[in-house]
């Protein structure tokens, strides 16, 4: 079988590793779900665990990661041995990219005189020494954009909802105006396939994401730019792409050439990368994909890749990163550190009554050291409480989590968020630890409180508290209403010894447009700093012999 | 174990396979169907090895002196079965109607010729969770049922014409019902004080149910009446005494052993609140209900004696 036969059959393997990288990478998203039994699985963050730009971005932060990342060394090895295979077989959002390359392929003259090597195909790696600096200073921000991150985040907020709003739109249109043929229902059909998207596949409550449209019109902005270049992304962005070409220079799998080249170029047509393997002797080791379109598309046989020492100099050319540029990135990187470093709430001069973190969240630098924005735990929240945050953390914590509880509330019997989380950012915690911890406090507004304001009955919120004590107790008290007569009426108090900031008093008071209690960062067991009350405070009463309770003792 | 003679082992075995091969003969012949059962556990004291296999058997029971199941469920019948799976807590926090109690019922349904049992409550938390915290998913599922989740988004307004409801959002799923069986759980409630047959009826409505607080007591004398309850089974197996109707620490469980059910939700009211060591006449619900005609807080008068199961 000669190289080009050999190639052949290897592009199709490849385009199979792909789709089932893609899939996999897809069907572990939506396992990220509340688990019937037990404890979520260990390979809900496996891209997370393999993705060494996540392993390093949290080393420079000073924070070793498990065991497991390690994986992420595999990942390295597995580049110095053979080049970026990573993105050209595995990298799901690379397979994204790669199919929709070939779907915006254009004609090939045009292609002929744009799609080579270009020098800004360098903007990636002067993108990841930026990363690298910040990082360095606790400023994590290349979850926003490692590509593992990225397609999760932007499939969990914005391509999941979307779809789910088309699945339940469109059968509710079905359900409702039902449509039939005599005995012969649409609802029928409609509803069984309804129920199966909803109970397997969404498996959750309704996805709603604040600023989830702006993560997918970037997403989708991403995946556009193919149209431009072939993985444009891919060639000129991804700073996990520059990592893995900073470890491939002396790859042990190069291409050589092996016969006469005809110069035709397919192989300049048929790359993905712009690694110019129309140019013999000059192949960049750095950019190549390790994808054989190339060997695959050469009609003389003019090509191949060959084992080659490790330690023999390759016979290729490098890409001549720019020391100025890269100093310039540094610099740069730097500078965006200082500007994430400025604002008081960055130096704990002020906390951000919006920004509360999800139950063991690590405290505020160390958190935002370690979170990739990667929205795992978004996915997996039971009650959608966890959101991206867009300016609640400052532009260092661009779409960390953060729990919004008009949105959705902390489950009180739930602990998913530490335990999915890839990287530590929320400590893993049993569930009776997450149940002794605090993220917030719970304020009444006795301006809009039914009982307070408008004397009328309502025990929502004390209904819904989950600590068995109840954080929200009852003082009964006598109003008088407009016409004079008295009336007692419970009102509701909060007991800030037992309060665990929750939020489902917010999710749940019936005032649907600004909840007449609301929870604040206030008393997060994270900041100290943060909370007004004395450390150890009693709960008023103590506990279970509170008030009037008509069946005490 | 005493030793026993070769006769004594023969009579023992055919009495054993006897009760294995022909149901219990639970009402006796001369007994009169009654409007409605309270099933008191008199066997040892209840604890978590025993609770599961008593709240069956007293359904079973209470039911079987109701007339057995054949009275309520048709053959090709559609019942749906609402529990009270309100919260996120185990069984032993006494917060959501026992399992057994369910999975009994689909059982019974299931044998009375029913075409298909549906499960289901519109809970205040996440309902995946509370499916399956509370046992019921697992229990309705053993028993052969089918558990749904219920769409807020499919509600349907419907005419309540109650006297202060006049319409509202109902699920369905739950009104194209053949029969609905009403199931559940007695405990403590910060605002109606009990909560058991009428409160249990909030889980078939969706909208902004939480407004109903304001003027509980009406509201749910018009749900009550609008659901036309035919058969009702109140949990009382263990009790939430304190911090209903969510509890979560199990000192505020008691154990009651008993289940009663009819058709008369104001009289399984009343009957909880006694349970609960309360006046029936002093709540709020159970007054305004019998008001309404929608039955009887005497439920001695229609009890009679209580059946002892053990």
């Amino acid at each position: 079988m000669n190289a080009r036969a050999r190639a052949r059959r290897l592009v199709w393997l490849r385009r199979g590793v792909q789709a089932a990288s893609l899939a996999l990478f897809v069907t572990l998203l939506l396992a990220a779900r509340p688990p019937a039994a037990g404890e979520p699985s260990g390979w809900l963050g496996l891209y997370f665990r393999i993705d060494p730009l996540v392993l390093i971005g949290n080393w420079l932060g000073g924070h070793p990661l498990a065991g497991l990342a390690l994986l992420a060394l595999a990942t390295v090895v597995l580049t110095v041995l053979l080049g970026r295979v990573f993105c050209g077989w595995l990298c799901p959002l690379g397979a994204l990219h790669n199919a929709l390359s070939w779907l915006g392929a254009r004609r090939p003259a045009r292609r002929r005189a744009t799609d080579g090597f270009s020098r800004w195909q360098r903007a990636k790696y002067w993108l990841l020494a930026a990363l690298l600096v910040m990082a360095l200073g606790g400023a994590h921000w290349g979850g926003v954009f490692d590509p593992q991150s990225l397609l999760y985040r932007s499939l969990v907020t914005g391509l999941l909802p979307a779809l789910q709003w088309a699945v339940e739109a469109s059968s509710m249109g079905i359900y409702q105006a039902d449509p039939h043929l005599g005995p012969l229902h649409l609802t029928a059909l409609s509803e069984p396939l309804y129920r199966f998207w909803r109970d397997r596949v969404f498996a959750g409550q309704e996805l709603v994401f604040a600023g989830g449209a702006l993560i997918l019109f970037v997403f989708v902005g991403l995946l556009l730019l193919n149209l431009l270049r072939p993985r444009f992304w891919c060639r000129y962005l991804c700073p996990l792409g520059a990592l893995l070409g900073a470890c491939a220079g002396r790859t042990a799998l190069r291409l050589v050439p092996t016969g006469q080249c005809g110069n035709c170029q397919r192989c300049l047509l048929s790359c993905p990368a712009a690694a110019q393997p129309e140019k013999p002797g000059q192949w960049l080791p750095e950019e190549c994909f390790g994808c054989w379109n190339c060997v695959a598309s050469c009609g003389e046989d003019a090509l191949d890749f060959r084992w080659q020492p490790l330690w023999r100099r390759p016979v290729a050319a490098r890409v001549d990163l720019g020391r100025r540029a890269l100093v310039g990135a540094g610099l740069a990187g730097l500078g965006a550190l200082l500007l994430f470093k400025l604002p008081p709430m960055a130096r704990a001069k002020t906390f951000n009554p919006e920004l509360i973190r999800p139950p063991g969240a690590l405290a505020e630098p160390d958190f935002l050291a370690r979170c990739v924005q990667c929205g795992l735990c978004m996915k997996a929240c039971p009650t959608g409480a966890l959101q991206p945050a867009f300016d609640q953390a400052g532009l260092a914590g661009l779409w960390t989590p953060v729990l919004i509880p008009r949105l959705g509330y902390c489950e009180h019997g739930c602990a998913l968020c530490g335990q999915v989380c890839p990287t530590g950012a929320i400590a893993p915690l049993a569930l009776t630890e997450k149940q002794a911890l605090r993220i917030g406090l719970a304020t009444l507004d006795t301006t809009r409180c039914l009982p307070y304001a408008y004397g009328r009955e309502c025990i929502v919120c004390e209904e819904h508290c989950p600590v068995p004590t109840k954080a929200i107790y009852f003082v009964e008290t006598e109003v008088q209403l407009r016409g004079g007569e008295r009336r007692v009426l419970k009102q509701p108090r909060v007991d800030a010894a037992l309060c665990t900031g929750c939020g489902i008093c917010e999710t749940k008071c019936p005032f649907a447009d600004r909840a007449a209690i609301r929870v604040t960062s206030a008393n997060e067991s994270r900041h100290p700093a943060n909370q007004p009350l004395l450390p150890g405070a009693l709960p008023l009463g103590g506990g279970n012999s509170l008030g009037a309770d008509p069946y005490g003792g | 174990m005493s030793p026993c003679s070769r006769r004594e082992f023969l009579k023992g075995l055919a009495a054993g396979s006897a009760l294995a091969l022909r149901p219990l003969p639970l009402l006796a012949a001369d007994e009169a169907p009654r409007a409605l059962a309270i099933a008191r556990w008199q066997g040892e004291a209840l604890g978590e090895a025993n609770m599961a296999a008593a709240a069956g058997r007293l359904t079973e029971r209470a039911m079987a002196a109701l007339g057995g199941m054949g009275r309520f469920v048709g053959k090709g019948d559609r019942i749906w079965i609402k529990p009270n799976i309100g919260w996120n807590r185990s069984p032993a926090q006494a917060a959501t109607t026992h399992p057994d109690v369910v999975g009994m019922l689909v059982r019974l349904s299931l044998e009375a010729g029913a075409k298909s049992v549906r499960v289901g409550d519109h809970p205040c938390q996440e309902p995946r969770q509370t499916y399956a915290t509370s046992g019921i998913a697992a229990a309705v599922a053993a028993a052969g049922g089918e558990m749904v989740t219920l769409d807020p988004a499919r509600c349907r307004r419907v005419a309540l014409g109650g006297a202060r409801l006049k319409e509202w959002e109902v699920f369905p799923e739950i009104l194209e019902a053949d029969l609905v069986i009403n199931v559940p759980v007695l405990k403590h409630h910060g605002l109606s004080r009990t909560t058991a047959c009428m409160k249990n009826y909030m889980g078939v409505v969706g909208g902004n149910r939480s407004a109903w607080h304001q003027e509980l007591a009406a509201c749910l004398v018009d749900i009550t009446a609008f659901m036309k309850p035919r058969l009702c089974v109140m949990d009382a197996t263990r009790v939430l005494l304190r911090h209903g109707p969510q509890g979560g620490s199990l000192e505020d469980v008691a154990v009651k052993g008993v289940v009663a059910a009819g058709a008369d939700t104001i009289a399984l009211d009343a009957l909880g609140a006694e349970l609960l060591g309360l006046v029936p006449a002093e709540q709020e619900t159970v007054r305004a209900g019998a008001a309404a005609g929608l039955g009887s807080m005497d439920y001695r008068a229609l009890a009679g004696a209580e059946i002892a199961v053990s």
